[in-house]
């Protein structure tokens, strides 16, 4: 008892200041990346043509399996040449935005990807029905395409959402703040508390957006798609 | 009435699916568009509500392009039922069956109305169905639905692609006559496309027989059976002539007409036949009844008599005349 009265004494302010960071910086990134995301794969997966969705599908590949920490580098390197090229210093290569964007460019990956599949995945006869019944576009994609999507964009939000909190600990190194502070820190001077006062509640925000998403998944879902079918 | 007028289809990649097709479909009447796969039977039903654009001709509905038609208002006035009946997998029955008049705007009762209606209509008792979900469903309800669906905002036409091709050939055959007898009642015209032969005599009124985009022969049934305009129609009908021909035969063309003034006597109670039951229903009822002699009927008022000798040297006379050729 008195040794975790003591512990949350040592570092209870900064667990909650480091917590709320890495809050922040997680919903901004996945704000961000589904505002793109969603768009980009709805889009991407009704266009005629399949040329441009294999580009985009074909780019998002190529980032995916870069490590999250190199991405979290390489975008202080992007910056720092894009403010060479320009010559003036328009980027702050360290702090918030270099963080947001590696935190982004990596959640961007898996709800892009499944909101792509998840619409292509929809019954083509179901599409043409809709189509030959007098649906106009919109409401093919709002009534039938979406609805039936959902648990695939759903998923992709969430496995987005955990990563994200995972990478989050590691932009600390540029100087964006959050639970990697408390985590490095630790490390750096071996001091085990530390380093639990980072970790402990790192783990937890996975776990607890993990399964609130799923909760909303499960409330978003539409009935008919919960029950596994049966003859 | 829809007017096909010399409307072809050809792909871009020079397939050519439909090749001066004119055609008119009389108000309703159903016209069956019979053909093998590639005959061009769906591509000429889906450009009635322009899911597919012709490359050259013109379709008329009502004497009205349909091409100077807003397609969305044009395909809510048609209704559409397919193969593969496309229920939206996350909707109830309920909400399946009131899709058009959603979209159409119906009030809310208005809408509920009608579900109860036409589920009863289609032999689904609404209170068990109405808030199942397609996932819950039998092949033979699934496909009910889609016609339920399809018929949802009363629509003057409807179109057809096999709507009944993905069942057992039990709950197929039930649906065939259950279909029969609804439409007697809602009075539609009708596009229905079938490759089978058999399907096509029994829901048509009239069959259009098409081969690689081509009309082969329009026809009543009985014609196309008896009378086949060319090589390809009599090669088509094949080996099943004689079943066909006793299919399409009705009790009307082996009862001479009565001279108008004579009456006729009745015939004796429930013992009836219909003039335009088919040879093989007549055959049936001999079998059935173990009677010598039918009174036949047309609507209900007595026109003459059938001996069993009388069908039995008609019958016989269809296979002379069906298995020469062969």
């Amino acid at each position: 008892m008195i040794a975790a009265a003591g512990f949350f004494a040592d570092y209870g302010l900064e667990m909650l200041r480091s917590t709320r960071e890495h809050m922040v910086l997680t919903v901004a990134a996945m704000l961000v990346a589904c505002a793109i995301a969603i768009p980009l794969g709805v889009t991407l997966a009704r266009c005629r043509s399949r040329f441009l969705a294999n580009v985009v599908m074909g780019l998002v590949n190529v980032i995916q399996p870069i490590p999250s920490l190199a991405l979290v580098a390489l975008t202080v390197v992007v910056f720092y040449l894009i403010n060479e090229f320009l010559g003036v210093r328009v980027l702050a290569t360290l702090g918030m935005a270099p963080a947001l964007v590696a935190l982004v460019a990596y959640a961007v990956l898996p709800i892009l990807r499944n909101t792509y599949t998840g619409i292509r995945q929809v019954d083509p006869t179901v599409v043409e029905v809709a189509t030959g019944m007098g649906m106009t576009p919109r409401q093919i994609l709002f009534v039938v395409q979406l609805p039936l999507a959902l648990p695939f964009i759903m998923a992709g939000v969430r496995i987005a959402t955990v990563w994200t909190i995972g990478v989050a600990t590691l932009v600390s190194l540029v100087g964006a703040g959050g639970l990697g502070d408390l985590i490095f820190r630790g490390l750096s001077t071996y001091r085990i508390n530390l380093i639990l006062a980072g970790a402990a509640p790192a783990a937890a925000l996975a776990l607890v957006f993990d399964w609130l998403l799923g909760r909303l998944e499960k409330w978003l879902t539409p009935r008919g798609m919960q029950q596994t079918p049966s003859p | 009435m829809i007017r096909f007028e010399n409307i072809s289809k050809q792909y871009a990649d020079g397939t050519v699916a439909v090749k001066n097709l004119c055609l008119e479909v009389q108000a309703g009447e159903t016209l069956v568009l019979l053909g093998t796969s590639g005959s061009g039977k769906t591509t000429t039903m889906r450009m009635v509500n322009r899911l597919i654009k012709p490359t050259a001709g013109r379709i008329e509905i009502d004497g009205r392009d349909i091409t100077e038609q807003d397609p969305i208002a044009l395909r809510r006035r048609i209704g559409y039922a397919i193969q593969h009946i496309g229920l939206f997998p996350h909707m109830t029955v309920a909400e399946n069956v009131a899709v058009v008049p959603k979209l159409l705007e119906w009030p809310r009762h208005r809408i509920g109305d009608r579900i109860d209606e036409l589920l009863t209509m289609v032999g689904l008792e609404p209170g068990e169905f109405r808030k199942r979900l397609p996932a819950h469903l039998s092949g033979g309800q699934k496909q009910r639905i889609g016609v339920a669906r399809a018929l949802a905002a009363d629509p003057p036409i409807v179109l057809m692609d096999e709507p009944f091709g993905a069942l057992d050939p039990i709950t197929r055959e039930q649906l065939q006559n259950e279909f029969l007898d609804l439409e007697s009642v809602i009075n539609k015209t009708i596009i229905f496309v079938t490759h089978d032969v058999f399907e096509a005599v029994k829901m048509g009124d009239r069959v259009a027989l098409l081969d690689a985009g081509g009309l082969q022969q329009l026809a009543t049934p009985h014609d196309l059976v008896e009378n086949p305009a060319n090589e390809f129609v009599d090669q088509f009908l094949g080996q099943h002539r004689f079943q066909l021909a006793l299919l399409t035969g009705t009790v009307r063309s082996i009862v001479p007409e009565p001279p108008p003034s004579e009456p006729q006597p009745a015939a004796p109670a429930g013992q009836g036949i219909s003039v335009r039951s088919s040879l093989i229903e007549a055959l049936d009822l001999f079998k059935r009844t173990g009677l010598d002699v039918l009174g036949v009927h047309d609507r209900g008022a007595p026109v003459g008599r059938l001996s069993k000798t009388a069908l039995l040297e008609a019958i016989t006379d269809v296979f002379r005349r069906a298995g020469s050729p062969a």
